[in-house]
């Protein structure tokens, strides 16, 4: 009978993760100036305007990331951290920035199958590599249990962390999809709650893995 | 079954309240990454502002240069501490006493002062920082409080800090126990940088003469971080509004009541609009930081144009618990009955405008659970550089531990088991003078014993087959819940679903989970039947306090179901009772309701049906048992808590915690073997989320007895460890499994009788006390390695 409108059910979630993934611009909608504001009609202008306005500034740079599976050219800042431009300019908000020098893992995205910290690596440096989101992750099916569990056993608190968390558990899992208490806890100990939900991980990731290895949602 | 005022307090079955594993209403959002706090907002065209930070323990600005920071390309504008457009705001919600919303003086290391700077992106608010041209007078600083105890020490706060207003009447409970006074009108007046403040109960003199000898005994507690986890942030906006006079704010961001924004802008509540659901952790730290107020201003400032502030970590690396020094006598008897008790505390009173919660709160505190009466706190309170205290009641239990200590030193002295003498000098549970055993502290005591295999045994005289020390300790702690609140509910039957309009905030205690839980017990409604309505500017406020302060309000929610239900009722069976329908000027033939010839007295609702109670098999769905929109409403007091009026001097609920450490006296490490919680909260509301909590206050508790701590270099009053790197909080592989037993008494007067468990958990001296039966050695928390072998003569 209810319902509500800010994500009540995994599938109302997932639909706005799927949105949002949807919604990333595969190419700049408009360029401009990030210090001045002109607006350019391409990057060669961009560029010729840096060197002609902004002499003393490093000019923007043209990157295509894979995020999610989606190939997006992107001109942005060259001191942008990934964190930064996962925000800015893909709209994704599901990497938080918790520590500002990787030692909370509230960033954590996968890049080519490995946990790897967005606020730490300068997005510049990611053309060619595969990036995956929690919104990513939020869209497959496979991970329904994954995120089941972690809603049930109340693995939040403020949620703020949680993204992070997931993330971590989800690489863990494309490594070693059936852990020990353990090998979760060593897995996820890059990743900090301030709420002290850490004893929680463990509970739900090895509650999903019977789930997975049952066939939910597979 | 404490619950006696109000509707089904006495309620024997449960089919919502009380069961586990209910996902939370905004889980799947915090899970995928969709749930936006104040720090994800990004809206097109948006200016990014910072505020010049103080690098100086304690420092004035006398003048910034800012051409060469305004030369900078995409730099928009610096704003001074002396710009007029300060003085168009009011305070903030906690904002407290300040010359300007924007000061010149900084009062610790990293505060904002002087300036803010605008600009097109974070990266030329951070180039044009750097170009400011700032002439700083660095000021005379007290990080170390025996150096701020010097008489002859400059005084740091200047006469615009007088806290001689915060002299005189104190408040008073309605049962005469006074509280949370900051000073008393006999205290002597402030010298220098020292107050001081006492509070007496009882002859003192009178409970010397009572004891056989006196025992004296320290107990330190040092700083400990919170860290809001989510960076304070705020983006801000003015529009026109062809609807509304005047302009309007957008703030996205700046969670909480949008009357506290529209009181500092100085606009209608309706000419503000308000973004952002998620809070992020809040641990009762309340006050709401520059970045999350500013931003209005200086969207004015560059004609209305977004603008977006956001704190970094380092800049949110604010202090929750103040350090504090106390020395204990306490007057015994030879058979351990505590005679007297004499506290003297040396505590910090932190930058100005600090939470004094920490400071000056006597109330919380153990020493009223004994049967002693005569106890004197006497408090000399420093004002210091150290840091900005926020307000945080999470903490303020830690005073509770001036008793465990107690009762540990007691025990070793007399060679007693300390829950024998817990038990012999904790009073009853209607006055310190009551000697019956409290229900709920005897069945979780006597739980905890068994659970533990609690065998006792003297400091340093047991090793482990590994060789290491072995040690164990115990604390008990009422649970001092926020029933001194007026709550307020909102339910709507709307569409033939109950709808539950709330502003949020998500914080992360599952308040609105736990109060939905409980309208569906009181509907006969499962709990993903009601409707949760988010919206900021529904009334409802998740603010609650905590499971202990969401006990409280769910009986306020209680008490409105209820309320609907009546009406729901009454309002199907004057509906059945109607034969046509009208539709405008037409009427037509209603098919008769099977409620028809009822009343409400005799109906009820149960699994999506209001059906006869006489004869279930007559029904009608819910969702057709009226067609009416019916509101109901019910705001108020519920029934005060034992703590809220008497401060520990009666008892409803009780909870107890056990800790088994190992302590390796060669390497100094300690390992935490068992952690044990056997609670009664009354009634549990919603288990997972209750659970989840003890695991929280385990969290904090083993961080600061066993990791943090927060370092000042004395010589120049800065932080050396403000950042996450160096400061440790606990991880995965830190955090020790906690066993939880749960007992349910229903002897709160919450719902149901709950009474919450939240606050009363966290402690700064269980794992330390264990570490002492283990090793014989009293160590200062954090109990890291080197302290341990420092405190073993070891190095």
């Amino acid at each position: 009978m209810g319902n509500n409108q800010v994500g009540i059910t995994l599938k109302s979630a997932s639909e706005q993760a799927a949105a949002t993934i949807a919604a990333m611009p595969v190419r700049p909608k408009t360029i401009r100036c990030p210090i001045c504001q002109q607006l350019c009609l391409t990057y060669a202008d961009l560029a010729e305007h840096y060197a002609s306005e902004h002499p003393d500034s490093v000019a923007p740079t043209a990157v295509t990331l894979n995020v999610n599976g989606i190939n997006c050219n992107l001109i942005f800042e060259p001191h942008l951290t990934l964190k930064q431009v996962l925000q800015y300019h893909l709209g994704l908000i599901g990497a938080k920035e918790m520590c500002d020098r990787g030692a909370c893992g509230s960033c954590t995205v996968i890049m080519d199958g490995k946990p790897a910290l967005s606020c730490n690596i300068l997005a510049s440096e990611c053309e060619g590599k595969i990036i995956e989101t929690v919104e990513g992750i939020a869209v497959i099916p496979k991970w329904k249990p994954l995120i089941d569990e972690y809603c049930k056993w109340d693995a939040m608190q403020c949620g703020y962390c949680t993204p992070g968390f997931l993330v971590a558990a989800k690489a863990l899992l494309d490594r070693n999809p059936n852990p020990t208490e353990y090998e979760i806890n060593d897995a996820l100990s890059g990743n900090i709650c301030i709420c002290g939900t850490q004893p929680r991980h463990s509970q739900a990731i090895l509650e999903a893995v019977k789930l997975m290895a049952e066939g939910s949602d597979i | 079954m404490a619950d006696l005022t109000g509707a089904n307090g006495q309620r024997e079955n449960f089919r919502v309240v009380g069961k586990p594993n209910i996902p939370g209403l905004t889980s799947y959002a915090m899970a995928t990454g969709i749930a936006k706090f104040g720090s994800d907002f990004n809206v097109p065209g948006m200016l990014f502002a910072k505020m010049l930070r103080s690098p100086y323990s304690h420092s004035r600005v006398l003048s910034i240069d800012t051409a060469a920071a305004l030369a900078i390309p995409g730099v928009v504008d610096v704003v001074l501490w002396n710009d007029p457009i300060f003085k168009e705001i009011g305070s903030g919600p906690l904002s407290g006493k300040k010359s300007s919303y924007l000061p010149n003086e900084a009062h610790c290391e990293g505060a904002e002062v002087g300036a803010v700077v605008i600009a097109e992106s974070e990266g030329l608010c951070d180039e044009a920082l750097q170009a400011l041209i700032v002439e700083w007078e660095q000021l005379p600083f007290i990080v170390d409080l025996k150096k701020g105890l010097d008489p002859d020490f400059p005084t740091i706060r200047g006469p615009e800090w007088d806290e001689s207003d915060t002299y005189g009447p104190t408040s008073v409970t309605s049962e005469g126990h006074t509280w949370m006074a900051t000073h008393y009108p006999e205290d002597p007046r402030k010298v220098g940088n020292v107050s001081w403040t006492t509070k007496i109960e009882g002859d003192l003199e009178a409970g010397w003469a009572e004891a056989d000898f006196i025992l004296e005994y320290d107990v330190n507690l040092h700083d400990v971080v919170s860290l809001l986890p989510n960076p304070q942030a705020s983006v801000a906006w003015w529009t026109d509004n062809m609807y509304k006079p005047g302009k309007t704010l957008r703030i996205e961001g700046a969670v909480g009541r949008r009357g506290m924004i529209a009181n500092m802008y100085k606009v209608p509540d309706d000419n503000v609009i308000q973004e952002g659901l998620f809070q992020g952790g809040k641990y009762c730290d309340w006050g709401l930081r520059m970045a999350q107020e500013i931003t209005p201003l200086l969207s004015k400032r560059v004609g209305g144009r977004p603008v977006r502030c956001c704190n970094t970590r380092e800049e949110n690396f604010d202090m929750c618990v103040n350090e504090r020094h106390a020395h204990i006598k306490l007057g015994v008897t030879k058979d351990g009955l505590i005679t007297a008790v004499e506290d003297n505390s040396l505590l910090d009173h932190g930058a100005p405008n600090s939470s004094e919660m920490t400071v000056y709160d006597r109330d919380w505190n153990g020493y009223y659970s004994l049967k002693c009466e005569n106890i004197v706190q006497k408090y000399t309170v420093v004002d210091s550089n150290r840091g900005f205290m926020h307000t945080c009641g999470q903490f303020v239990p830690y005073s509770w531990d001036m008793v465990t200590v107690g009762i540990a030193v007691l025990a070793e002295k007399l060679n007693k088991d300390p829950t024998d003498l817990a038990r012999l000098n904790i009073h009853g549970p209607d006055s310190q003078k009551d000697t019956r055993p409290v229900p709920s502290f005897e069945a979780c005591l006597e739980e905890g014993k068994r659970l533990m295999n609690w065998n006792w045994h003297k400091a340093g005289t047991k090793r482990l087959p590994d060789g290491r020390l072995h040690g164990a300790s115990f604390r008990y702690q009422m649970c001092p819940r926020h029933a001194f609140m007026k709550y307020f509910c909102k339910l709507e039957y709307r569409g033939g679903v109950v709808h539950f309009p709330t502003q949020g905030p998500i914080a992360g205690w599952f308040g609105t989970e736990c109060f939905t839980m409980i309208a569906a017990e009181e509907l006969g409604l499962n709990f993903e039947d009601i409707c949760v309505d988010y919206d900021y500017r529904a009334e409802h406020t998740d603010e609650a306090g905590g499971s202990d302060g969401v006990t409280g309000h769910g009986w306020i929610v209680k008490e409105c179901a209820n309320l609907l239900k009546k009406k729901i009722l009454e309002s199907a069976v004057k509906e059945a009772q109607i034969e046509v329908m009208r539709f405008g000027p037409m009427e037509m033939p209603k098919p008769p309701s099977p409620l028809k010839g009822y009343t409400a007295d005799e109906l009820d609702i149960m699994d999506g049906k209001v059906f006869v109670k006489a004869d279930p098999s007559v029904f009608v769905p819910f969702s057709q048992a009226t067609s009416e929109t019916i509101s109901a409403d019910y705001g108020g007091n519920s029934p005060k808590s034992a703590w809220a009026t008497t401060f520990g001097r009666r008892f409803d609920t009780m909870n107890t915690s056990w800790c088994e450490v190992a302590v390796d006296d060669e390497t100094g490490e300690v390992e935490i073997l068992k952690y044990m919680v056997v609670a009664d909260p009354g009634k549990v509301i919603r288990r997972t989320s209750l659970e989840s909590q003890i695991d929280q206050v385990v969290f904090f508790s083993q961080g600061c007895q066993l990791l943090e701590e927060y370092i000042m270099d004395p010589e120049t009053g800065v932080k050396l460890n403000g950042n996450m790197v160096d400061y440790r909080k606990p991880t995965t592989l830190d955090v020790p499994v906690v066993d939880k037993e749960i007992l349910e008494l229903r002897s709160g007067d919450g719902a149901y009788g709950a009474s919450g468990i939240a606050h009363n958990l966290a402690n700064s001296h269980l794992i330390i006390t264990a570490i002492h039966n283990a090793t014989g050695v009293w160590v200062d928390p954090p109990a890291t390695p080197d302290r341990m072998l420092k405190a073993l003569g070891k190095c």
